[in-house]
Order: structure tokens, then sequence, then C-alpha cells
């Protein structure tokens, strides 16, 4: 489904790079984990893959479904199925849940070719969506993470990503600074999305995320490459031993 | 800019026709006289520092002939739904009794053309009273010219439930020429009333559009005053509105500045007695050569006054912003409770913003602040719905419709909202 090789990529125009190379293989049905230190290049990863234009690709490539999207503006990613739950969601005062997701999904749909949704059957779709993240009718009209405590705003990212149904998520930092009611409804939320026609990509930098959602992949970021991959015991041991014994090890 | 010299203003002006009727006789005398002696003079400078006047200096006005409106114009299009038995509608400055439309109002509430009540005690008390701006033209240039015009009494604890619709259509002619509406207001004691007031230019012709406005209300009465201009696109507007308030009145007023090569609004309310309650709102949608200038004045002459301003600017291309907004509070004035905000947003590098507000604040116990932002969009909220799959472009016009849409929202009648909504959609849609 997803394939990075040897991404290399800077902030737009300045010279130090973030990306070094990163190499990464997602399939359909995958849950993957990628942790590292702050400063590893974790979320920039994310925005990068997602088509971020703060970010520029010096080397390398990004494949989707087999097609290069390297050079792809962010919203063409998202028609093909790509989807960034942000660790910093926006707020957009003055535009309502509803109305973003309504434009996002129609357009999605559109360049599909599938049929778009009138407002009633939207309405209804967005509905039978909220229960995933246990919010009540009115958060579809209160405007875009506007006001919103920073656990309604993650439940929002994920709420988002149950609407317009991506084939590949990626989840920055999506644990970080929720409380741990929030966490277990989040991540139920998540476990309830995830299928084995989708694929999910978790950025986080503690361990305790992966509690709630079962990965099947593990890699360890580092200065702008990831450095190892394993299954889950390699956040137990991350979590044991912390980062800076890893990058002993490997160095 | 340079300074306009009277001379170049003036002579726009006098060799007008100026015909001197008899009605309102005293007033336009006293008009002319000024007009004659008045001076658009280098004094005046700071308040029309920035606004480039070349759309009026750089053209000569005839006045239009007084007459009968066009009765088969076709205006169907720009009725209010909430209105269709309480509209006034001019025409290049003339009442059209045919498009016009007032029934079913309420005992002794008179809303009609300002000629067919020229000896109506509270016109005769009232018309030309509160327009007293320093060292003016375009007030004494109304004074002088305006043939027909608007005006509204609602007596005594009368509430008009319909909004009243003020519709100045402006039709293709092919001189350059002035016209002036007007209007008097009066509202008694507890009344209440919602006024719908719209320029709307037909074609895309070169005008000068002077409106001059006067409200007073009495103790205790309310006003909605919604003011929409959409005229010509080489059109330009000079508006004087003026509102007073006696002790417990309210009043609410929403400018749009849509349409016009030049906007000049200065809209002043009076606080005329203790505790009143007032806003000035304003949005104001330019692009291509557009300048766009507001001065307005908040003046708080007793104690215990609220009043708020939020005035909001999208600039595109290279149209230019000014927004000068005054607040005064006199020396034995207290517990004034006054705000003031002016949000502008570029979103070409090209757009131009002057932004100042102006307190002068006599009294000691009050509050009184002011706030005055320059952003453009932010990039992180590009991307943002950008990554949900809306275009770049769609996404950028999204925020500014977001960003427009608090303003609109403020607006009493449903089919305005609606309108503006469709202004707005259509401004982003903008090449």
């Amino acid at each position: 489904m997803l394939e990075i090789r040897n991404l290399h990529a800077v902030v737009e125009g300045e010279e130090l790079e973030i990306l070094k190379g990163v190499n990464l293989t997602v399939n359909k049905g995958e849950i993957h984990a990628i942790m590292g230190p702050n400063g590893s290049g974790k979320s920039t990863l994310s925005k990068v893959v997602s088509g971020h234009p703060e970010y520029e690709v010096t080397e390398g490539t990004i494949l989707f479904e087999g097609e290069d999207i390297t050079e792809m503006d962010a919203d063409e990613r998202a028609h093909l199925g790509l989807f960034l739950a942000f660790q910093y969601p926006v707020e957009v005062p003055g535009i309502t849940n509803k109305t973003l997701l309504r434009e996002a999904y129609n357009t999605i749909a559109r360049a599909n070719e599938r049929e778009e949704l009138d407002p009633l059957e939207f309405e209804d779709y967005l509905v039978s969506k909220l229960e995933i993240i246990e919010m009540k009718d009115e958060f579809l009209n209160r405007s875009i993470n506007t006001g919103f405590s920073g656990g309604e705003k993650k439940k929002n990212e994920i709420f988002q990503m149950a609407v317009l149904n991506p084939r590949l998520s990626f989840l920055d930092e999506t644990d970080s600074g929720l409380d741990i009611d929030a966490l277990k409804v989040v991540s139920d939320g998540v476990n309830k999305i995830a299928s084995p026609e989708n694929a999910i990509v978790m950025i986080t930098h503690y361990q305790r995320l992966l509690n709630y959602i079962k990965p099947d992949f593990v890699h360890v970021m580092m200065n702008g490459k990831i450095v190892k991959s394993g299954d889950i015991s390699l956040a137990e041991e991350l979590e044991a031993n912390g980062y800076d014994q890893m990058q002993k090890e490997l160095a | 800019m340079s300074s306009v010299s009277t001379k170049e203003l003036i002579h726009a002006y006098v060799q007008l026709p100026g015909v001197l009727r008899e009605n309102f006789k005293e007033l336009r005398s006293q008009a002319k006289e000024n007009l004659d002696t008045c001076a658009f003079t280098t004094k005046k400078d700071e308040e029309w520092r920035f606004t480039d006047l070349k759309s009026i200096t750089s053209n000569k006005f005839e006045s239009v002939d007084t007459g009968i409106a066009q009765a088969d114009l076709e205006l169907d299009e720009y009725h209010l739904p909430e209105a269709m038995s309480s509209r006034l509608v001019f025409i290049d400055g003339n009442f059209s009794p045919s498009h016009s439309a007032i029934e079913g109002m309420p005992d002794g509430v008179i809303v009609g053309n300002i000629n067919d009540f020229p000896e109506h005690e509270q016109l005769r008390s009232h018309l030309g009273t509160m327009t007293n701006y320093e060292d003016d033209v375009f007030v004494p240039l109304n004074d002088v010219n305006f043939q027909d015009g608007t005006f509204i009494f609602v007596p005594k604890e009368t509430v008009i439930e319909q909004p009243i619709h003020i519709l100045n259509v402006f039709t293709h002619r092919n001189n350059p020429h002035f016209v002036t509406p007007r209007v008097l207001f009066v509202g008694e004691m507890y009344s209440k009333a919602t006024i719908i007031e719209e320029h709307i230019g037909l074609s895309d012709n070169v005008y000068l559009n002077v409106p001059v406005n006067e409200f007073r209300l009495y103790s205790g009465a309310h006003v909605h005053h919604a003011r929409i201009q959409r005229d010509s696109k080489n059109a330009s507007h000079i508006s004087r509105p003026v509102a007073m308030l006696d002790a417990h009145a309210e009043y609410h007023s929403y400018t749009i500045c849509l349409g016009s090569k030049l906007f000049r609004n200065e809209p002043r309310v009076i606080q005329n007695a203790e505790e009143v309650d007032f806003t000035v709102d304003g949005l104001v949608l330019i692009d291509g050569e557009q300048i766009a200038d507001t001065h307005s004045i908040m003046d708080h002459r007793f104690s215990h006054g609220n009043s708020h301003q939020l005035h909001k600017v999208v600039v595109n291309d290279q149209a230019h912003s000014i927004f000068n907004g005054k607040i005064f509070v006199a020396k034995d004035a207290q517990k004034i409770d006054s705000f003031q905000e002016n949000r502008n947003l570029l979103i070409s590098d090209t757009g131009k913003v002057n932004t100042k507000p102006q307190l002068e604040i006599f009294a000691d116990d009050v509050r009184c602040s002011h706030g005055a932002t320059i952003g453009q969009l932010q990039d992180e909220e590009v991307f943002y719905l950008q990554s949900r799959g809306l275009t770049e472009q769609k996404s950028r016009e999204l925020l500014v419709y977001a960003f427009a849409l608090e303003s609109v929202e403020s607006m009493a009648v449903k089919s305005v909202e609606e309108l503006l909504l469709k202004e707005v959609i259509a401004y982003t849609n903008r090449d």
C-alpha cells in the first residue's frame, strides 16, 4: 500500500536535512507504530507523506498503491485515501465540523467518481459515525476545533478519519495530552475503524498508546532514519531501557 | 497622498443646477451658503490623508433630472421577502411609487417620500439638525440637492414588525452624475423598527452617491439598521449616517461594503442622554482597485453608555482599506463601556490596509479599549483543510468565508443574511 524509499526532506528553503533516508513499507490490514525521541523526525515523516508544503523532498520517493505521490498536493493525496490525524488540530472559527466534512467527503467522492451525498443523507451518515468517538449530535455544529478541549480535538481527528474512511492513516501523537478516559475513547475509535482493508501508522513518543492499539510492527526512528524495526517487544524494550540505551547499542 | 484642493472638489458641484425647491427652503439656502464658503482645505488633510479621491476629482458630475422614475424597470430580484409590503424604492434618487409598497403599517406610522410631508412637525424639527460634519462639502451638497428621500416616523410604543427596505437603485446613464439619497428616521419613546438601506448599481457606470441619514431615537427606542452598499464598480460613495440617541435607546448598525470604486463612510452615533447602547459594525470585502474608507465616531456625551464596534475587512488584489475609529468620551460622561475592534485579512501581496484607532477620553471612570489586527491566512489552516481533501483554492475560500461570517450572522433579517452569504461566496470565488 505505502512504500517509502530512501526519503530525504528539508524544510522548504533550508539546508538542514530532517529526514535522512527513510525506508518504510506498509501493507493493507497492518498497524504500524513509529516511535522515537523528540526531534527524531517522526512527525515530519507524517507531514511529508501527507504533502505539507512546508517541506521539500530532496531525494527518494513515496509510492502509494503503486503510484508515485512524492510531488502531489495534499488534497490529491487525500483523494487517493491518505489521512493525517494532526498532533495539533487547527482551530477554524466560523466553519462547522459538518460543513468541512461534507465538503471533504463529497470532494473525495467526486475525485473517485463515487456518488456524492446530499445534505440529508450526509447528516444521517455523520450521525452514524458519532458513536465511534462517543460524541453527541451538537458536536457536528461546532466550529472546527474552536474552543475544544485537548481531548475533544483528538476525538475530532478520529471522527474525521471515521467519516472520510481513508485507506491509510497517519496518527501523529494522537495520545499526547489525553487523560486515560479520553485515551480509551480515542483508541477504541481507532480499533473500530481498523480493518483488513486499511492501514494505520501511529507516531508516538510513549509506549502507552500501544497498550490500547496493538501494532503489528514497531519502528524506532532516530536522527531522521528508521534505525530498528520489530514487533511489540521492541516497544517494551524501549519502555524499559529508554531511547538513550538503544542509541548506545546501535552505536 | 497629495492633498485635494478645494477647487478641484467644489468645481464639480457648484456648476450643478442646484434646484432650490420650495420644500426645506431654509435648510437648502443655509446649505448653499455653506457649499459656497466651506473649504475642503489642507487643514483637514489628516482626515483624508490615506484616501485617494481620484475617482471623484477626475470626473465632473451632473445632477439627475427630477421627474418620474422608470416605471418599467424590473427590480423583483432585489425585493426582500420579509419586506414585500414595507419597501421604498428610489431610482437614481427619484422616488418610484410603482416599485414601492407600503401596507398594513401600525396606526400613526409614516413610511414614505420626504416630499409628501414637508410640513410634518417631526420632520421640520429634525431634518438637518444632526449632521454637523466639520468643513464638509458632502452634507451641504445633499442638503441642497436631494429631491426625494425617506421619511420614517414611528410613534410612541409602536413596533413595526416587518423590516423596512429602502432600495436605492442606480441605472445606467452615460454621463457621470451624482445622486443624494436622504433618510430621516424619527422613533418616539419605546418604538421599535428595523431598517435595511441598500444601494445597488445596475450597471458599471460612473456616478457619485452621497447619502445622508439622520436617525433620531427618543428614549427607549430600538433600531436595527443594516446598510448594504453594492454600488457600480466605477461609482464613488460618500456616506454620512448619523444617529442620535436619548436615554435607554438602542441603535445597532451594520454596514456592508461590497461595491463602488471609492467608499467613504462616516458613521456617527451620538449619545444624547444617559444609558444608551449601540453598535457600529462593518464588513468590507474589496478587491481590484477598490478603496474602502471608514471614519467613524462613537460620541459619548453622557454617562452610562455601552458601545461596540467590530469592523472586519478582507482585502484582495490592489485594494486599499482605511479605518479610523474614534471614540469620544466627554468630561462628565462616566461609566462608559466602549470597545472597538478592527480586524483585517489581507489575501493578496499587493493589498493595503491603514488602521488607526483614536480614543479621546476626558472622563476618568470609563472602560474603553480597542484592538486592530492585520493578518493573512495561516498556512497551517490551509494545509489542515487541504489534507482533508479540499483544494487549496477551496480551503482559502472557506477560510475567508469564515472570517466574514461573524459579521453576517449578526444581521437581524434572514433574507439579508442569505443575500450576504451569497455575496461573500461570490467574493471568495472571484478570480
